[in-house]
């Protein structure tokens, strides 16, 4: 490898570094944001798809199981969060 | 204006359908313009989404649940049986399940949903809805003639359209926004692509084919809805009600068919006073109903002076609504 190559190479990786660094600063945080939106209105979507499963009757059923293929291995957690037993603390959460 | 000339006026009315009480001959009516049609050589769909259809008994022959059925050359025929195609239908998203996790057998919980959601009351329905959408959207006949369920079922299943549509459109709308925020994060970690949305593209599939079936119903271009009457007080009354309610889902009401119509000449015989009276009242009613309807009135039929099945009969029908033309 030529110097020439070396340098620009060390380059490349101090220039990934700081734009990780920036995504770790600015970035991350609001990824996570958009994720955990996205993953509380997943459950709000199969509660109002799939309610039967927790005995809040939807309408229309049929159409519902359609969709069920692609919400089973969300369905325990989502189960999980939906009957867990709420407290103060959850607001700070 | 006759029922004939209707056909002949508007030549892309390809779904037809007739609407009335329960008893009145809707069967019959279907049966005999599919049989009319067919001998002026299109290709007929005659289907029931009754679930105590009676396609079978008019034909004499048992389609029930058998898919089309050539009933003779042109006339196809066919019963839809729901609690099959619910099976099916549950099967099917057993077998989409296994294939998508590699599983050997459904998780015990989404088996009980999966059985549960069969039993809720629409389901039948539900499933006819959808197997009457999987019928129209086929394309293969140059006809389709409803064999409608009596009034309120028929309203029912206008109305559950509208229902789908909106609970539809709903979710769809949280989909599509949380697909938003997959975007976000996807853009924050640099990725190329999202992934596709599978539900979303699901929920827009559902979308168009309820859109599709229930425009059809509502689509003055492509539909002729007929309603049977009889000149009875009581038929009268309801047929106005319901042609109210039809016009509030937009069904484009095409005609008024009278049904069961003793024949008047019947009158110069020597007859029991019995029948005169029913021919004095039909008389009576006859009047109201081409007072109240007008120029919509196609043409009446007689009553016939045995049950109407085989196509024989069915043959003699079709003549008394066309005219022999």
């Amino acid at each position: 490898m030529s110097g020439e190559e070396q340098q620009e190479s060390a380059l490349r990786r101090l220039g990934r570094s700081a734009k990780e660094f920036l995504y770790g600063m600015a970035g991350h945080d609001m990824t996570r944001f958009a994720l955990k939106t996205r993953g509380s209105m997943e459950h709000l979507f199969i509660l109002i798809t799939m309610g039967d499963l927790l005995g809040i009757p939807i309408l229309p059923p049929y159409y519902s199981l359609r969709l069920l293929p692609y919400v089973v291995p969300q369905i325990s957690t989502w189960k999980r969060r939906m009957l867990r037993e709420r407290d103060l603390t959850d607001a700070l959460a | 204006m006759s029922l004939a000339q209707v056909f002949r006026e508007y030549p892309n009315r390809r779904y037809v359908e007739f609407g009335g009480k329960g008893g009145l001959g809707k069967t019959t009516f279907s049966a005999a313009t599919a049989y009319w049609l067919a001998k002026q050589g299109y290709k007929v769909l005659v289907f029931s989404v009754d679930p105590q259809a009676s396609l079978s008994d008019i034909f004499e022959q048992d389609i029930f649940g058998q898919g089309a059925v050539e009933i003779m050359p042109n006339l196809y025929a066919q019963e839809i049986d729901a609690d099959r195609h619910i099976r099916e239908y549950q099967d099917e998203i057993r077998h989409k399940i296994l294939d998508m996790y590699g599983l050997d057998e459904v998780p015990e919980e989404i088996e009980h949903y999966i059985q549960a959601a069969a039993a809720e009351p629409a389901m039948e329905e539900s499933a006819i809805f959808d197997a009457v959408v999987d019928i129209v959207v086929g394309g293969e006949y140059d006809y389709y003639i409803y064999d409608l369920v009596p009034l309120g079922h028929a309203l029912y299943y206008l109305s559950m359209a509208s229902i789908y549509d909106e609970w539809i459109d709903k979710i769809t709308a949280l989909r599509e926004e949380m697909q938003e925020y997959d975007q976000v994060a996807a853009i924050m970690e640099r990725k190329k692509e999202t992934e596709e949305d599978l539900i979303l593209m699901e929920l827009q599939d559902i979308k168009q084919r309820i859109n599709t079936s229930s425009g059809i119903l509502t689509d003055r271009e492509k539909t002729a809805f007929f309603f049977v009457v009889t000149p009875e007080e009581m038929i009268i009354l309801d047929t106005l009600k319901a042609a109210k309610l039809f016009a509030k889902y937009q069904v484009p009401i095409s005609g008024y068919i009278v049904n069961r119509v003793i024949p008047s000449e019947l009158a110069d015989q020597d007859i029991p006073d019995y029948l005169r009276y029913r021919i004095e009242m039909q008389r009576k009613y006859l009047g109201e109903i081409y007072d109240t309807f007008g120029d919509e009135v196609l043409t009446c039929v007689p009553e016939f002076e045995r049950d109407i099945t085989g196509l024989e009969m069915i043959g003699k029908v079709a003549n008394a609504l066309f005219g022999g033309e």
